[in-house]
């Protein structure tokens, strides 16, 4: 159910709706095949190993379309790049025969350590330079346009001279980044920093999305934490429509990550985007 | 605040194994931000102050860490129970991840074991931990092909002292001073009677076949042997250290066709190498 290329400049095309590639299903897969438009692959999960995850990623990347989705390329970190970490990536890619690679705007740690926490960015001139600066060498490493996931976060700096979607735009702009929009996140931030997310939306170049992002949160009330252990909610959903009529058809992915229930369930939920999606084809 | 000064800021609040307050006032954090100070950097939100939103993370990062170290060593968390947790701030302040991946998270873990003077007993703790990390090593290792019985008996008599069996890159080699293997196999029957620690010297080999990690005991002899083999040895060195060893250690010659029948057929070998073809 692939479309026809949208008009994101980078040529990237609508891969169709997709789940993420999650061991507790590869037992489901590999029996069975299911009708699913492509893959989303978790970088680091598959760059070391040898074992079943490579057999199996690569019994999914013949047959289906595949992009790299990472958490520790550390983009906004103020220590050095990991080559290492650059090179093994774009390895993989060239493997899998990846559409794109993305990862997150945030760091994961300095030092030499690495938290594993998708950790938010000061918005301010500073963060921004050395962002920009750090994107364009990796997508020359890469060898390909770096994709870049707007976080979700529970902290503001009092330091930010600009909001998050200002950032994000000039980012992408400067650094000829894709982006990968999740409208959870833009969710969650909203609630957690109450600005309204139809602004962020609006705000977003159209043309630089190549991927959605949608998934479920855990509300607390006070805040809200980016589980991804749930259905999506409505708000989410008008968030998406929202942004499709702005940028066309893009890949749509559906995040699972935590209490993660069967195929068919995760699967169920990402097709309620073809609904938003018929909308705008 | 610089963007360097307040990464090191943050990290040191989000690391840090204490109360957020504690988090706040150590050193690695009042090196950049004065205690005091907090909403200098952090806003407070309408429902939650600066401190309870970067409580947030702080809380997160030891639920990670545990996850993945739970996630490798099944047996020690099972053993270790509510001390688990106090296991986890120990070492993860000890061995922090400096990885891009999770995955090499728990390689010091038996090292560390082994330096700890109030987890006991420390050395069965050590050993599950050796035997744990083992099943990981080998789950993670580059897939190769698997000698088969033919390829074995191809090989001209005249050549075989000078061959070397190549071990596949998932062969790993234990020797347990004490009964944790047997305690990792009752770990995910919880109607079983878990053994109680003790002394039980045993050889285990693991490896990977078809994608799913195995292990049997092999005798001391036998273990001895592979090891060598694992080293390079050629099969005529490796039979003549066997044959000079004494007692348990020691291999008779009728046992070598047998194991390397039964080692082929369990796919402990990736080939075989002669000695002159070597470059």
């Amino acid at each position: 159910m692939t479309s026809t290329p949208q008009g994101n400049r980078f040529g990237f095309k609508d891969l169709g709706i997709g789940i993420g590639l999650r061991t507790v299903h590869y037992p489901h897969i590999l029996s069975t095949w299911p009708k699913i438009d492509w893959f989303e692959v978790l970088s680091e999960n598959y760059m070391d190993t040898g074992g079943r995850p490579a057999y199996v990623l690569d019994q999914v990347a013949e047959r289906y379309p595949v992009a790299l989705h990472g958490v520790s390329m550390s983009i906004g970190s103020t220590d050095p790049l990991n080559r290492e970490h650059l090179l093994k990536l774009k390895a993989l890619a060239d493997r899998t025969k990846a559409h794109w690679v993305s990862d997150h705007l945030c760091w994961t740690g300095v030092l030499g350590r690495n938290t594993h926490d998708l950790l938010p960015m000061p918005y301010t001139e500073e963060a921004l330079t050395h962002t920009i600066k750090r994107a364009k060498q990796v997508s020359e490493i890469l060898e390909r346009p770096l994709v870049l996931e707007n976080p979700s976060s529970y902290v503001e700096f009092k330091g930010s001279s600009m909001p998050e979607w200002v950032f994000l735009a000039r980012l992408a702009e400067e650094a000829d980044c894709g982006l990968l929009l999740d409208v959870n996140n833009v969710y969650v931030s909203s609630f957690n920093h109450r600005f309204d997310p139809t602004e962020y939306i609006h705000a977003i170049p159209a043309d630089r999305v190549v991927q959605y992002h949608l998934a479920g949160h855990t509300n607390k009330g006070t805040h809200i934490i980016d589980t991804h252990s749930d259905h999506a909610i409505d708000e989410v959903w008008k968030l998406y429509a929202l942004s499709c009529k702005r940028t066309g058809l893009v890949a749509t992915l559906y995040e699972w990550d935590d209490d993660i229930p069967a195929f068919d369930v995760v699967l169920a939920e990402a097709r309620k985007a073809e609904a938003f999606r018929k909308a705008v084809a | 605040m610089r963007l360097a000064s307040l990464q090191r800021w943050m990290q040191a609040v989000v690391v840090h194994p204490g109360t957020t307050e504690q988090a706040l006032r150590s050193r690695g954090a009042a090196a950049h931000l004065k205690p005091g100070r907090l909403e200098s950097v952090l806003l407070p939100s309408k429902t939650l102050s600066a401190a309870q939103r970067v409580a947030i993370y702080q809380e997160m990062y030891p639920l990670r860490m545990r996850d993945a170290l739970a996630s490798d060593y099944p047996g020690l968390e099972h053993f270790l129970g509510n001390r688990f947790w106090d296991f986890v701030t120990a070492y993860t302040n000890a061995h922090p991840s400096k990885g891009y991946t999770l995955n090499r998270l728990g390689d010091h873990v038996p090292a560390f074991l082994g330096r700890q003077k109030t987890l006991k007993p420390r050395a069965f703790l050590k050993d599950l931990a050796r035997l744990e990390l083992a099943i990981t090593e080998s789950f993670d290792s580059p897939e190769a092909g698997v000698l088969q019985a033919a390829d074995l008996e191809a090989i001209q008599p005249d050549r075989l002292g000078q061959t070397r069996l190549v071990t596949v890159p998932s062969l790993r080699l234990i020797d347990l001073e004490w009964n944790a293997a047997d305690y990792l196999d009752t770990v995910r029957d919880e109607n079983h009677a878990h053994p109680k620690p003790r002394r039980s010297p045993s050889f285990m080999a693991v490896v990977r076949r078809h994608y799913s990690v195995y292990r049997f005991p092999v005798s001391e002899a036998a273990f001895l042997v592979l090891s060598d083999l694992k080293e390079n040895a050629t099969i005529a060195t490796v039979v003549k250290r066997a044959m000079s060893r004494r007692g348990a250690r020691r291999a008779a010659p009728e046992d070598f066709a047998d194991w390397f029948r039964r080692w082929t057929a369990e796919g402990l070998f990736s080939g075989v190498r002669d000695k002159r073809k070597r470059p």
